[in-house]
């Protein structure tokens, strides 16, 4: 496996006419936007920014970075990007998992398709070669099942299945591609468009392959001393010590509820008491875990397998209750049950949704059943099996669940009040309070593919886990940090490794791996350049798609209503102010690149 | 004082929460001390090579990390209502 070549090996997939064809990335491209979600944004804008996303023009881009599966630690992720049909902006997500090393294992860089097949077909990929497959019997399927049929149909060992539910199908807006059954590209509606085009899976065969660089002494000492910096112990990766290895993402409950950044019942208030203990990481693995499954490179094993041992879901072992869902399912639908968690997590792991998403628009239409602004079928607050109802018709766009199916965005705009739904270019905020984490919110509102915790990813430096430590109530000085980071990120996310690299490694660690696997010069600050480049093609394609002034707001709850919780306790968010040093910082003009930078960026 | 621990700090204390005997006019430095005493291995995380707060570890009054509060570690304790020690943690 040549890292070298990275970008020859992608495999365009005509759905309309059954064809594949393996065409290389122009060089220029992978020059410029380096591989998965910079390479990926690159292709959507070929497409045209006036694409429908549900229709058969839109692509849908399944990309790795230059160090997917390669030995490089944390390297098991790949991308999936297009045009959102949630947002209508460029979009992409990630997974973790083994499909996109095991992609680079059978010798591809990525597939590209389009059009729309006839009938549902499933991708199958093995020496480099892409077949479509009939997927007529498992259309309507779950994912679990429709995982263990092809696994078994395939020959299991060394088989690798991505596929999406019926939410896909029914092409919920927010719908999701899952592999491992639980690794998910999560955001965006990928999945819709996934259905859009009748196509239900991705399937892979191959074993694993050791990479070939020039200098294999240097790339060994290179992705040693990364993997050095993510066992520190200083660090919160350090394999089964630090509280990331530990506790997995859902160590942040806690911490977010103390500090007032943790939305509560649709982000009215930003505290969930002493109820967010029972939804938190130690909670879980105290009472409910039961394995620490990990990605491919991994050693961080961030993971957490559970299995539910009463009431109504007893014996439901699941992967895994991450921080993210169960806020967005728990303190923001006021559920502190973590078994009913578990359980809707596991109904969006079967079905193919975005449990940020999903908890929104519960949370949504609980506020608005709570002020009398339904048309009937109420959802009470906190009525754990009314949720995992709802979420059965929103997956099948069954009644109520046909409208929630839009997301909370659409929904509460056809409901005649917009203002309570928690989103940001039509996607729903994630787990941080931007009245409590002012760098997070002003993320959210400059994030290109709508409301995203993981564009900038701050609250690395709000929670002090990386030495650029930023007060989260302070407001100045958020405007360079955010930018900074999401040009950081937007290069981790292209090269691809997993965002929590960040918390251990720097730009230096990705400018040396990059450089020794592609044979090619590059330092930290030509890492910031390339994140910067992909961080402004993203925005131009938005621009062209008709994102600009006034595009990068928040929730006015957020904005106006202050938080009455302690940490953040008569807080609102300067979103304003924050802009004005954000928009400075990138040389933007009302969220809109200038001409004059696309041209020194490169981009046209 | 009632100090409530999280994540892998409970595992050194061996409890969620903790009654920590002080003087009424007790700074954080005071509780840092005192909790270092009882439970030697707090050591290295809550102290650093110069004897301050580690970046290791968060001391959170009413919900504000110490780092942020304009005294730091001789910001007194009166009228505290919840001590919270986290170690640092992020995720997402």
């Amino acid at each position: 496996m040549e890292l070298a070549t990275f970008g020859r090996d992608i495999v365009h997939v005509d759905l309309t006419r059954g064809r594949c064809e393996r065409r290389p990335a122009p060089r220029e491209w992978v020059e410029k936007y380096v591989g998965a979600r910079g390479l990926g944004v690159r292709y959507v804008l070929e497409a045209g920014p006036s694409v429908d996303p549900l229709s058969p023009d839109n692509v849908l881009c399944f990309l790795n970075g230059p160090l997917t599966g390669s030995e490089a630690s944390m390297s098991g992720r790949w991308a999936c990007v297009t045009k959102s049909p949630l947002t209508g902006t460029v979009t992409d997500s990630h997974q973790g998992g083994w499909t996109g090393a095991r992609l680079r294992w059978a010798g591809l860089d990525g597939l590209v398709f389009s059009g729309r097949a006839e009938t549902p077909v499933y991708a199958f990929v093995e020496d480099g070669e892409v077949t479509l497959r009939d997927a007529s019997a498992l259309w309507g399927r779950g994912i679990h099942e429709t995982v263990k049929i092809l696994q078994e149909r395939h020959g299991g060992k060394d088989v690798s299945v991505c596929a999406i539910g019926p939410a896909g199908e029914n092409r919920v807006r927010f719908a999701a591609w899952l592999n491992e059954d639980d690794r998910a590209f999560g955001r965006g509606g990928t999945g819709a468009v996934g259905g859009s085009k009748n196509l239900k899976a991705i399937v892979v065969r191959a074993a694993k392959r050791k990479s070939r660089v020039g200098d294999p002494d240097a790339w060994k000492a290179a992705r040693r001393r990364a993997l050095d910096a993510i066992r520190d112990e200083a660090n919160i990766t350090s394999p089964k010590k630090g509280g990331l290895s530990v506790y997995g993402t859902n160590v942040l409950m806690n911490v977010t509820n103390k500090i007032g950044a943790l939305g509560t019942r649709n982000s009215r208030t930003t505290s969930f008491g002493e109820s967010a203990e029972l939804i938190s990481g130690e909670y879980v693995q105290e009472n409910l875990l039961v394995d620490d499954p990990t990605c491919h490179a991994c050693p961080v094993a961030c993971k957490k397998e559970v299995e539910i041992r009463e009431g109504p879901w007893a014996g439901l072992r699941m992967e895994s209750v991450e921080y993210e869902p169960a806020w967005s399912l728990g303190a923001n639908c006021d559920n502190a049950d973590v078994a009913s968690v578990a359980k809707l997590i596991d109904q969006c792991n079967d079905h193919g949704m975005d449990p940020i998403e999903l908890g929104n628009a519960l949370s949504m239409y609980m506020e608005a059943s709570e002020r009398g602004w339904t048309n009937g079928e109420p959802l009470v607050w906190g009525d754990a099996a009314a949720m995992v109802a709802m979420t059965d018709a929103i997956a099948h766009r069954e009644g109520v669940g046909d409208l929630l199916a839009e997301g909370p965005a659409r929904a509460a705009a056809s409901l005649g009040h917009p203002e309570i739904a928690m989103a940001v270019k039509g996607q729903a905020v994630p787990a941080y309070d931007p009245r409590g984490m002012k760098g997070m919110g002003l993320g959210y509102a400059t994030s290109n593919r709508g409301a995203c915790h993981l564009r900038a990813y701050v609250a690395a430096a709000e929670l002090g886990v990386v030495p650029i430590e930023a007060d989260p109530l302070e407001w100045r000085g958020k405007g360079e940090l955010v930018k900074t980071f999401q040009d950081l990120h937007a290069f981790s996310d292209s090269l691809d490794l997993c965002k929590f690299s960040a918390f251990a490694e720097g730009a230096e660690h990705y400018a040396e791996q990059y450089a020794l696997a592609l044979g090619r010069a590059c330092d930290a600050a030509e890492v910031l350049a390339a994140g910067e480049r992909i961080y402004n093609l993203e925005r131009h394609y938005n621009n062209l798609a008709g994102f600009g002034a006034g595009s990068d707001s928040l929730p006015a709850r957020f904005t106006e209503e202050p938080s009455t919780e302690a940490g953040s306790r008569g807080h609102v968010s300067e979103l304003g102010e924050m802009l004005a040093e954000y928009y400075a910082a990138r040389g933007w003009e009302a969220g809109v690149v200038p001409e004059a930078k696309l041209r020194s960026l490169g981009i046209v | 004082m009632e100090v409530a621990f999280f994540a892998t700090l409970r595992a050194i204390v061996g409890a969620k929460r903790v009654e920590i005997d002080l003087p009424g006019d007790a700074r954080v430095g005071e509780l840092v001390d005192a909790l270092v005493a009882r439970w030697p291995d707090l050591k290295e995380l809550l102290r650093d090579e110069s004897g301050g707060l580690s970046r290791r570890v968060h001391v959170f009054l009413d919900g504000r990390s110490v780092r942020w509060l304009p005294e730091g570690e001789a910001t007194s304790l009166e009228g505290v209502e919840s001590v919270d020690v986290f170690p640092a943690v992020a995720g997402g």
